[in-house]
């Protein structure tokens, strides 16, 4: 009777999960292991795959194409995901205050992250054009650079008299004291407007015109368009991983913050002895998401690419790799080459969980 | 320190927190919003970069909602219809008191670039009239330093035959060297040939034919070669459509094999849960050539009992392929895992069946989740490419919308035409940002409940 009981659960579990399970099955584990298989034939979609052992292997790490991707796919995910790391985490930091509206800046904030990666590479595309926006706010900054020194000269001065005044009078004061700064930054702006009068410091002439896209020039092994592409998806990206930070930051007990302010800690001890440390396992499953997501660019490479866009060489990625293997333009599908890259780079990815898993700590961060 | 003190640094502190917020504020929205204002430019290019452009002035809006009531009773869109007449004036600054030589002309120009130069419009030119210009006042005007006179004209535009509604009546109004445009009823869209030729590409625009120019060009310009339906039309409907069905697949399926994870006790089932795990692991570019030829087949020429060969390009394909994702199964097991036990075992004991239990009991308790997984799934399939990109080929008609952008991009990229690039990228915004605004909760909250995602 017990037996039934059990079976009957079992049958109805089964008939639950059936439509998990054909998905499961069909589009993922056939599909990985027809990968699998594929990786080591030689097969063009029309006529049956012919074994060959592990040529694919050995033909990819001879393919310059190939390499580039990788060099390419390996550079992007790990300046992405250091590049929002840290921006989210600083902007989580700051964004963790008790002030009043701070959920509307939140929501604010999140915007960019919520769009797709079809509309942000449109936004891109423009942004990067050799009369964008990009080239003209650098003309822009380049042009009123003696403005901006300027005032970064006359706020440092001011606050520095500031400070030396408070010293004098016995207050302890940090050179960056919001409050007098608060003074300073208008009395420096009101200076750099004078100096303008005056005439002694003047727009210069500028005209940024760099061609992002349209170029293979690289820039610390990078292309061009690919810092870029760099650019915008750390922009779209730090919002959703600013909020996992939030998330974390609102985990950590306020008295350990309080405990440390009567032992007279500074808030730089503060962050690096609490903050950091407890906030270690979101720091791992950001930094693990990272790369998983960042693995795996390819609609902004379609993008960017084509036509008055971005040379290929200068933006292939693996998934791209992959996809311009089976369907190439103009020549036969080269299955067999673009399963070995495909397996090659979820090894990559299956890495980077087994290294987060190894190092990182793991249940509490995946929930 | 003294109470004053440290209020006024309180003070300053909270200064500097909302100084830094805005700043981000600016950053994360700016470019945002400086796209948009582009897409209403006619050339979003331009430099200097301006934010006072014709399409953004509230004269030229009320001047174009006239425009187009008069020229076919339709204030939006505009156009021209036959026994019409409208009137546009403009006024020159000239240095003599004899009124400069104008040349006006109705030029026959094809309506736009890409995709929109293969259709054969009929030509305003063929069918409408211009009077004038005609003079209507002179009298001395200052410009700046420079004495002169201001002289004003008025020109007539009058469809009198019979014939077609036209969509646009383009002008083009060439003035001599050292004559500058002072003022119109209508600002024009472009200044031609260093500043001589003003060029209307439409004097009866109507409100939105005026202001969001581009966007009403996405809809007009992107038409289907054999119907001449509305391309961008059909996308934005078939990306509803395929987001609905997802929608529906995924909160059911999921919750039925999250509850069965969650809850039931099978063999395999940690097993099936690791696998689950894993196949999120693993990057689409590995399982897409296998589905690929699945799909090809007809799902092991199964689709042939049905009558179908091939799965390729067809939406049960791509909806097939993507009952039930494991992200949502992930994150509905955690729901259900965190509901207390005792609800479910009362209903147990009174002799329902796990199913009974599921719909009945534990499904109207998961609205929250349920809501949110179909906010996240809806975003997520809006936003989806890769895989309808390999699914969905030919012809156009049946692309999604971000498919729809990339052919775009293709088309209007090359000659330039960003505006209309922009717009398309824009609109394909509008849902998932009003969907954000109303929901932003189950946004923000989304990425901790499925932290891995799909």
């Amino acid at each position: 009777m017990r037996l039934k009981a059990r079976t009957l659960e079992g049958l109805y579990a089964l008939f639950l999960l059936l439509p998990l399970l054909f998905t499961l099955g069909v589009f993922f584990l056939y599909a990985f292991l027809r990968a699998v298989y594929f990786s080591f034939t030689d097969y063009d979609l029309f006529s049956p795959p012919r074994f060959v052992g592990l040529a694919n292997y050995l033909r990819l790490f001879q393919d310059p194409l190939f390499l580039k991707a990788l060099w390419h796919t390996l550079a992007y995910s790990l300046v992405v995901t250091s590049l929002q790391t840290f921006l989210a985490l600083l902007l989580a930091l700051a964004l963790n205050q008790p002030l009043k509206g701070i959920t509307a800046f939140r929501t604010v904030y999140y915007l960019p992250s919520v769009i797709s990666t079809a509309a942000a590479s449109l936004l891109l595309l423009w942004l990067f054009q050799r009369t964008g926006l990009v080239n003209q706010a650098l003309s822009l900054l380049l042009a009123h650079l003696p403005h901006l020194l300027a005032l970064a000269l006359l706020f440092a001065l001011l606050q520095g008299a500031q400070v030396l005044w408070e010293k004098r009078k016995g207050t302890p004061t940090s050179f960056l004291d919001p409050a007098l700064a608060l003074l300073s930054l208008p009395l420096a702006l009101l200076g750099t407007y004078a100096l303008d009068l005056l005439g002694l410091v003047q727009v210069r002439e500028a005209r940024v015109e760099v061609p992002w896209l349209p170029t293979s020039a690289t820039f610390l092994g990078i292309p061009y368009p690919l810092w870029a592409i760099i650019l915008m998806n750390t922009y779209t990206t730090i919002p959703t991983f600013m909020v996992l930070f939030l998330a974390g930051l609102k985990g950590i007990p306020k008295t350990l913050y309080e405990a440390a302010a009567l032992d007279g800690a500074s808030p730089w001890v503060m962050f690096s002895r609490i903050t950091v440390p407890l906030l270690r396992p979101v720091l791992f499953l950001v930094i693990t998401l990272g790369l998983i997501g960042t693995l795996q660019l390819f609609d902004q490479v379609l993008f960017v690419g084509g036509s008055g866009g971005a040379p290929l060489e200068a933006t292939i990625t693996l998934a791209y790799y992959v996809y311009g293997n089976v369907f190439p333009s103009g020549a036969a599908p080269r299955v067999g080459l673009a399963s070995a890259a495909a397996l090659f780079l979820a090894g990559l990815t299956l890495l980077v969980v087994l290294l987060q898993r190894r190092f990182g700590v793991s249940e509490r961060g995946w929930t | 320190m003294s109470p004053k003190e440290a209020a006024r640094r309180r003070w300053a502190r909270v200064a500097w927190a909302y100084g830094l917020l805005l700043a981000f504020g600016v950053f994360f929205v700016g470019p945002f919003l400086m796209g948009f204002l582009a897409s209403l430019k006619t050339n979003p290019l331009e430099w200097p970069f301006t934010l006072g452009f014709p399409q953004v002035r509230p004269k030229n809006w009320a001047a174009a909602w006239q425009l187009g009531q008069k020229g076919s009773g339709d204030p939006w869109l505009g156009g021209m219809r036959p026994g019409r007449e409208v009137v546009l004036e403009v006024a020159y600054f000239w240095p003599e008191p004899t009124p400069p030589d104008l040349q006006a002309a109705i030029p026959r120009r094809k309506p736009g670039a890409g995709m929109g130069a293969v259709f054969e419009g009929p030509y305003a030119a063929d069918y409408v009239g211009l009077l004038g210009p005609e003079l209507v006042e002179t009298r001395p005007f200052r410009l700046g330093e420079a004495e002169g006179y201001l002289h004003r004209f008025r020109l007539r535009i009058a469809y009198e035959k019979e014939g077609p509604y036209l969509e646009r009546v383009p002008l083009d109004l060439e003035a001599p060297r050292g004559a500058l445009l002072l003022e119109a009823t209508l600002d024009p869209v472009r200044m031609e040939r260093r500043g001589r030729v003003a060029s209307w590409d439409n004097v009866v625009p109507g409100l939105l034919g005026y202001a969001f120019h581009n966007y009403v060009r996405a809809f007009q310009e992107s038409r289907s070669l054999e119907t001449g339906q509305s391309l961008f039309l059909r996308w934005t409907l078939n990306s509803f459509l395929i987001a609905f069905i997802k929608v529906l697949t995924t909160l059911v399926f999921a919750s039925m094999a999250g509850y069965a994870l969650a809850r039931l006790r099978f063999p395999g089932r940690q097993a099936l849960f690791l696998f689950l795990l894993f196949s999120m692991m693993v990057p689409g570019q590995v399982t897409f050539i296998s589905n690929y030829l699945v799909l090809k087949d007809g799902i092991f020429g199964l689709s042939r009992l049905f009558g179908v060969e091939t799965l390729l390009n067809t939406y049960a394909g791509l909806i097939l392929s993507g009952l039930v994702g494991a992200g949502a199964v992930f994150i509905m097991k955690q729901f259900f895992e965190s509901i207390p036990r005792e609800v479910e075992e009362a209903a147990l004991i009174d002799g329902a069946t796990p199913l009974q239990t599921l719909f009945r009991i534990v499904l109207p308790m998961a609205t929250p989740a349920l809501g949110a997984l179909a906010i996240l799934t809806f975003q997520g399939t809006w936003n989806e490419f890769f895989w309808p990109f390999i699914v969905l080929t030919s012809p156009r008609e049946i692309y999604t919308l971000p498919l729809g952008l990339l052919s775009f991009r293709n088309a209007y990229g090359q000659v330039g035409d960003w505006g209309l690039i922009l717009a398309g990228g824009f609109l394909s915004m509008i849902p998932i940002l009003i969907l954000f605004a109303v929901f932003q909760r189950y946004f923000v909250e989304g990425v901790n409940v499925g932290a891995v995602k799909e």
